[in-house]
């Protein structure tokens, strides 16, 4: 009895220790948007600030730069995570469950830009891109990352755990496999498309470097380009950078949030056994 | 990446190949359904990955600079990447963070995951939760809030000045600019080594650790004659993974310190993105070529380790 009180204690101090750790820098910024100017780097150091003022927080929200970038990133990354689901679960679908001449030969090649680091291709496709007149249009932050093998494995693993009855049924009916497709898979596709869409969604809201490199235009910038160049385009504002990337960090831990089921219960489907 | 997926791939493959028999067995092709279906996939990655990936590989054998022709060198800017002493040096500090970053993520990680294993249903999930919150900051919100609490008057100065220490300039000191820097990078990715590690450790059965227990065989016990072996899988991913995403570290350093001082904290990705923009005659050519050595020497390093780790067949889960 005594043993597992104890025990029951020391776990909660445990968890409120680890809670309090893991998330104290984020914490600490939303605290520092809470300072005023003076207050935010001074010696002597100030945890709390003297009076929390929402100054920062209404100065950053009415910018209208800072707002632009937040609604340009958020519309990109909704077309961003409905177009890569679509083109990665289409191919996934076809390698998963359909026969076709040559299939080993393109499974390879879809398969192959998985391995390709970043860097290694990243002057050439800013070539091509420009070749193409993408520069400084949406389409240049949406389309290049759009097919994805690693997106596309994952849903065609998933697919291949379905069992053949259905489909069978189903084709003995008369069905196209299209309708196979969109009548049978994609209905129980929802929580793989959960976790997928996120991923999909973080990676292009968090996207720094190539937005730097292909946007110049103003009415484009996005938001984590926004706030990378903050310090050089504005001073070191701390308070309000830090309010600002406060907000920008709300879409993303709200979708975690929402979908924390999901997403903990994902790790476990992506399966490493 | 490669060993999971790879691991999945042999792990299908007879569910894949009775597939194949069935249909063939059916005559059943379905070619232009199939066509239509990975069309858009395999256009977009001819596009943006395969011919980038061809054209690097053409570029890097020619000489290319703004005033001249460019002109055939064949493998001469290899000769010259293995040269140069910065990109060797670049190696050097990738190699370091990753020394730095993963063996910690992977002991956090265990501890924690086994922490969480014994917890209710209810705190587990508030925790798993908890612990993934870092891994949904975008790289540049960690930066800049890294910077910011790296500051003279920063934060972590005053929790050091609470245990008596003197200041420390963190992101200007050579020796301490690259551990100030791998920091943030353990607090991005623990969160997904510590779901991994849970989800392993989830696997093993109970009943092992139950009747090691009557054994009398103590944590440490259970520990390295347990979990670690049955794990071994797991942990070779994530060592693997955890490698070659570390070495190919660059946007941390680019917003935190630019690659100094002195290059200590100059990555081989960072050396290779500065140099895409240096303007001096041939930088690109070089950056190229330096970009897809990079590319052989981390395949290399990454199959030792896989073939060091994977060689003890004694352990074999």
């Amino acid at each position: 009895m005594t043993r597992s009180t104890s025990q029951r204690i020391l776990s909660t101090a445990l968890m409120a220790l680890i809670t309090v750790s893991v998330s104290f820098p984020l914490a600490w910024m939303v605290i520092a948007g809470f300072k005023g100017k003076t207050e935010v780097l001074r010696s002597p150091f100030q945890f709390f600030p003297d009076m929390w003022r929402w100054d920062n927080y209404t100065t950053i929200l009415k910018d209208p730069q800072f707002m632009r970038a937040m609604g340009v990133t958020f519309v990109g990354a909704l077309i961003f995570t409905v177009l890569s689901l679509t083109v990665n679960t289409l191919a996934a679908y076809a390698f998963a469950r359909l026969e076709f001449t040559g299939k080993r030969f393109w499974w390879v090649y879809c398969l192959t830009p998985m391995f390709v680091p970043g860097m290694a291709i990243l002057l050439t496709s800013f070539m091509v891109v420009s070749k193409l007149g993408m520069l400084d249009t949406m389409a240049v932050l949406i389309i290049p990352g759009v097919a994805s093998s690693g997106q596309m494995f994952f849903i065609r693993q998933f697919y291949l755990g379905f069992p053949m009855a259905v489909e069978e049924a189903a084709l003995v009916d008369g069905a196209s496999r299209w309708q196979i497709f969109v009548k049978v898979f994609l209905p129980q596709s929802a929580s793989s498309f959960v976790v997928m869409g996120i991923a999909s969604y973080l990676a292009y809201w968090n996207a720094y470097v190539w937005p730097v490199l292909t946007i110049t235009d103003p009415n484009l910038t996005q938001i984590m380009q926004f706030l990378g160049t903050f310090r050089s385009d504005r001073g070191n504002d701390w308070g309000l950078l830090m309010a600002g990337s406060t907000l920008a960090s709300l879409p993303t831990i709200a979708l975690l949030l929402i979908f924390q089921r999901f997403i903990v219960n994902g790790v476990r489907i992506s399966g490493i056994k | 990446m490669t060993v999971l997926e790879s691991g999945i791939a042999t792990a299908a493959k007879p569910a894949a190949d009775g597939l194949a028999e069935r249909r063939v067995a059916g005559h059943r092709r379905d070619n232009r359904t199939a066509y239509l279906m990975i069309a858009p996939m395999v256009i977009l990655l001819t596009i943006f990955v395969i011919w980038p990936l061809v054209y690097s590989v053409y570029l890097s054998t020619f000489k290319i600079s703004f005033y001249e022709e460019p002109e055939f060198v064949g493998l001469q800017f290899y000769q010259y990447v293995l040269e140069s002493p910065r990109f060797w040096s670049s190696i050097w500090v990738g190699l370091y963070y990753a020394l730095l970053t993963v063996p910690t993520g992977i002991v956090i990680g265990l501890l924690l995951a086994s922490f969480i294993k014994m917890l209710s249903k209810r705190a587990a999930a508030f925790m798993k939760t908890t612990i993934y919150l870092p891994a949904v900051v975008s790289t540049v919100v960690a930066s800049v809030l890294f910077v910011f609490m790296y500051q003279d008057e920063g934060v972590i100065n005053w929790l050091l000045s609470l245990l008596n220490y003197a200041p420390v300039n963190w992101l200007n000191d050579p020796s301490f600019a690259l551990p100030a820097i791998a920091v943030p990078g353990i607090w991005l990715g623990f969160g997904i080594t510590t779901l991994i590690l849970l989800a392993g450790l989830l696997d093993i059965p109970e009943g092992y650790y139950e009747s090691a227990q009557l054994d009398g065989a103590g944590f440490f016990q259970r520990l390295f004659h347990i979990t670690i072996p049955l794990l071994r899988n797991v942990l070779l991913y994530l060592l693997v993974t955890g490698f070659t995403l570390a070495i190919q570290l660059f946007d941390l350093p680019l917003i935190m310190t630019g690659g100094g001082p002195v290059d200590a904290t100059m990555t081989p990705n960072l050396f290779i993105f500065t140099s895409f923009r240096d303007l001096t005659p041939y930088a690109t050519s070089f950056s190229l070529t330096a970009s897809l050595m990079l590319f052989l020497v981390l395949g290399a390093i990454s199959l030792v380790i896989f073939r060091l780790v994977n060689s003890d067949k004694a352990i074999d889960g």
